[in-house]
């Protein structure tokens, strides 16, 4: 199979939109039908749904690399689909309101929290899902996992406060955001391209400076993801230094010192 | 007509977003190998497809291409990157015959003279009209990549589009395959194919809903942006696999300084070719999670096992098929010598023993959590109120090394001792960075 092939050249699929024409080819029929062999799809699709793309789908071939292509550390896949994720999108274009009961770390619950859903989000390093939410009440950006969600309930919403909900859920997020910058310290340049790999998933922007030859990665994630950020920093352990931020640096700091008291004999 | 190759492409993409804006054009041309003039081109060309197949692309002049493909959390689900897979060139009379005879069989069957009329009667004046044996190529070549198919019946056969997808989907079953493929193609691998059927779904509602501005309801959170990349050579790899086919190809080492070598014809430009020609016959390729990128492992007829960076292969063509009982005993060997590794390391097994501290009384066990989610085939063997003990037996301990180091303070390593005395180097040394920035400041 050759993904290059010259049915996906961009003029001929930028004149089929002009034309209103839906196309599709083998490639990604094959691609849809091995996917349809996860156990997701059972939980995505009604049964009649299933049957009737098994129908559709019955003359094109899957592919099979489960012999060829091997998964190396990968977190376990403890759900790829979630039950609540179809009443929750379709609140989402609804533009509507739901109205959340929820579990909290210890067990605490609360219900019938007015709620405006905002995205939902799936984390490849936990593998799970998670509602991005804004509490009208208590007035903040909330995320909850998809399985700690006891019941959500659509309540629609007029468009005006839907407009203003969406711009103050958007500022929030904006609010959150953070960055850092990280220094790859000069003798580990040769390990430039793992270093930029590993921080890959994260929004950055790289600083070249010629003279002193020397990255600086300007990293940007929000105020709740700086654990993540943390264990990245530790991973790639003396590769690379944080240079501001100091909450950060003395997270490093506290992280370095504590670990070498575990060593204390 | 040599067979269009991208490896210029995707090296010059990947050089892109993995590095962000951070080098001037002469510096970015010098480390790819290339010159500014082909730099210059090579920008040009992708950005004009960027702008055909992205309609929403801010139109600003002086935008760095580097920042319009950056990746960006909010878009996370639409991955930028895939405009490489529509740079495949195509003559113009081409393009414009090949939509303009799909368009024709969306509302219809018909036959190829049928089709042909209406080609002829559409096509712009300047372009040169085709004749009967171009439209039955055409549909040979369509019915191949099967965008569309050839009703049951007599001569002279009749042809329609392949759309059943969303023809015979209800509105609200559509929505549940949008939500799938999107699902689907952000967490699963291969993906490229799912995108571009996300791509054309996704359209078809931009089509058909009044309202499509949330359409989106989706983020995807740390996923490696840059890996479909390298789902170009992918399927040419899993195909000789599957035929016990070698290949060859001009393999670049990531760890070179110049990683593509240019082929132009101007002798101004021709390089020293500085990658190495290899043959090999393909076993297994890998992609690891831990940093979002892919090898290639093969056996190599004079070293055995050789393990390449998929981003360093370059020009692959098939060879020849070796005997099946050869594949599968060297096959074999790869997958006992590949059990412990943590990623791709065939080097020695060493059991590695590691005592993990829970967070503390009251607060959930979110390392154990992590440590189950994350540790492969490791096992938890004792466990108390204040810790746990880890076990797993790995080839080597370099691999696994940075996963137990980003754990901190939470996990002390007990054996082996060569490793346990490596930590706390490392700590040291890390330790020292902060404390004299902290004097500095």
């Amino acid at each position: 199979m050759n993904l290059f092939e010259k049915i996906f050249n961009y003029q001929i699929i930028s004149r089929l939109e002009d034309s209103g024409t839906f196309m599709v080819t083998s490639h990604e029929r094959g691609w849809l039908k091995t996917m349809l062999r996860h156990p997701a799809a059972a939980e995505a699709f009604s049964p009649e749904t299933l049957q009737r793309l098994g129908v559709i789908l019955s003359q094109d071939q899957p592919f099979d690399t489960s012999d060829s292509l091997l998964h190396k550390a990968a977190s376990t896949e403890k759900h790829v689909y979630h039950a609540l994720i179809r009443p929750l999108r379709r609140a989402i274009m609804n533009k509507s309101l739901v109205r959340l009961s929820y579990e909290i770390k210890g067990g605490r619950t609360y219900s019938e929290q007015e709620a405006f859903p905002y995205k939902l989000e799936y984390s490849m390093v936990k593998r799970e899902w998670y509602l991005l939410w804004y509490h009208m009440r208590h007035r903040t950006m909330m995320s909850t996992k998809l399985h700690k969600i006891i019941e959500a309930r659509e309540e629609p919403c007029t468009e005006e406060k839907y407009a203003a909900l969406q711009e103050k859920a958007l500022s929030l997020m904006e609010k959150r955001k953070q960055s850092v910058h990280i220094l790859v310290v000069k003798q580990y340049n040769e390990e430039l391209s793992r270093i930029l790999y590993a921080f890959s998933c994260f929004e950055k922007v790289v600083c070249y400076d010629a003279e002193s030859d020397e990255y600086t990665i300007r990293l940007s994630y929000s105020s709740n993801e700086s654990e993540y950020v943390l264990s990245k920093t530790r991973f790639l352990g003396k590769r690379v230094c944080i240079l501001d931020n100091s909450y950060m640096k003395n997270r490093m700091l506290e992280s370095a010192a504590k670990a070498l008291e575990r060593y204390v004999e | 007509m040599a067979k269009e190759s991208f490896d210029k492409e995707i090296q010059f993409l990947r050089m892109l977003v993995l590095t962000s804006g951070a080098y001037n054009r002469q510096q970015f041309a010098d480390r790819l190998g290339i010159s500014v003039h082909t730099f210059d081109k090579t920008i040009k060309r992708l950005k004009e497809i960027v702008s055909s197949v992205c309609q929403q692309l801010p139109e600003e002049q002086g935008k760095q291409f580097a920042e319009t493909i950056r990746y960006s959390y909010l878009d996370s689900s639409d991955p930028m990157l895939l405009f490489l897979f529509r740079a495949k060139s195509l003559k113009e009379s081409e393009s414009q015959r090949i939509s303009l005879l799909l368009a024709a069989m969306h509302g219809q069957s018909l036959s190829a003279m049928e089709l042909l009329d209406a080609c002829c009667a559409s096509l712009p004046a300047e372009l040169p009209l085709p004749d009967e044996k171009t439209i039955r190529t055409d549909l040979k070549y369509l019915e191949q990549v099967g965008v569309i198919k050839k009703e049951p019946g007599p001569r002279p056969f009749r042809y329609r589009i392949h759309n059943d997808l969303v023809k015979d989907l209800s509105h609200d079953e559509l929505l549940d395959l949008y939500d799938f493929v999107d699902i689907m193609a952000n967490t699963q691998i291969p993906s490229v194919q799912g995108y571009l059927l996300r791509d054309g779904l996704k359209k078809h509602f931009a089509r058909n809903l009044a309202e499509n501005d949330s359409i989106d309801p989706f983020l995807y959170k740390y996923h490696y942006y840059s890996r479909i990349l390298d789902e170009a050579n992918l399927f040419t790899l899993i195909d000789a696999i599957r035929n016990r086919r070698k290949v060859s190809f001009l393999y670049f080492s990531p760890k070179r300084a110049t990683s593509y070598a240019s082929k132009n014809t101007n002798p101004l430009f021709e390089r020293e070719t500085e990658g190495k020609q290899e043959t090999v016959l393909p076993l297994k390729v890998i992609y690891d999670h831990q940093y979002g990128r892919w090898y290639l492992l093969g056996h190599h007829e004079r070293y055995g096992i050789k393990k390449y960076r998929m981003e360093g292969l370059t020009q692959i063509e098939e060879d020849k098929a070796v005997p099946e009982e050869l594949f599968a005993e060297v096959s074999t060997d790869l997958e006992q010598r590949m059990q412990y590794s943590w990623l791709v390391d065939t080097g020695r097994p060493v059991t590695v023993r590691i005592r993990f501290f829970h967070p503390g009384p009251g607060i959930a066990s979110f390392v154990k959590e992590r440590v189950l989610l994350q540790g492969q085939w490791g096992v938890v063997t004792e466990e108390n109120e204040a810790s746990f003990l880890f076990e797993i037996v790995v080839n080597g301990t370099i691999e696994i090394k940075p996963w137990i180091r980003s754990f901190g303070s939470s996990c002390e390593v007990l054996e082996p001792l060569k490793l346990r005395q490596e930590m706390i180097t490392e700590w040291k040394e890390i330790k020292a960075y902060y404390e004299s920035v902290r004097e500095n400041i």
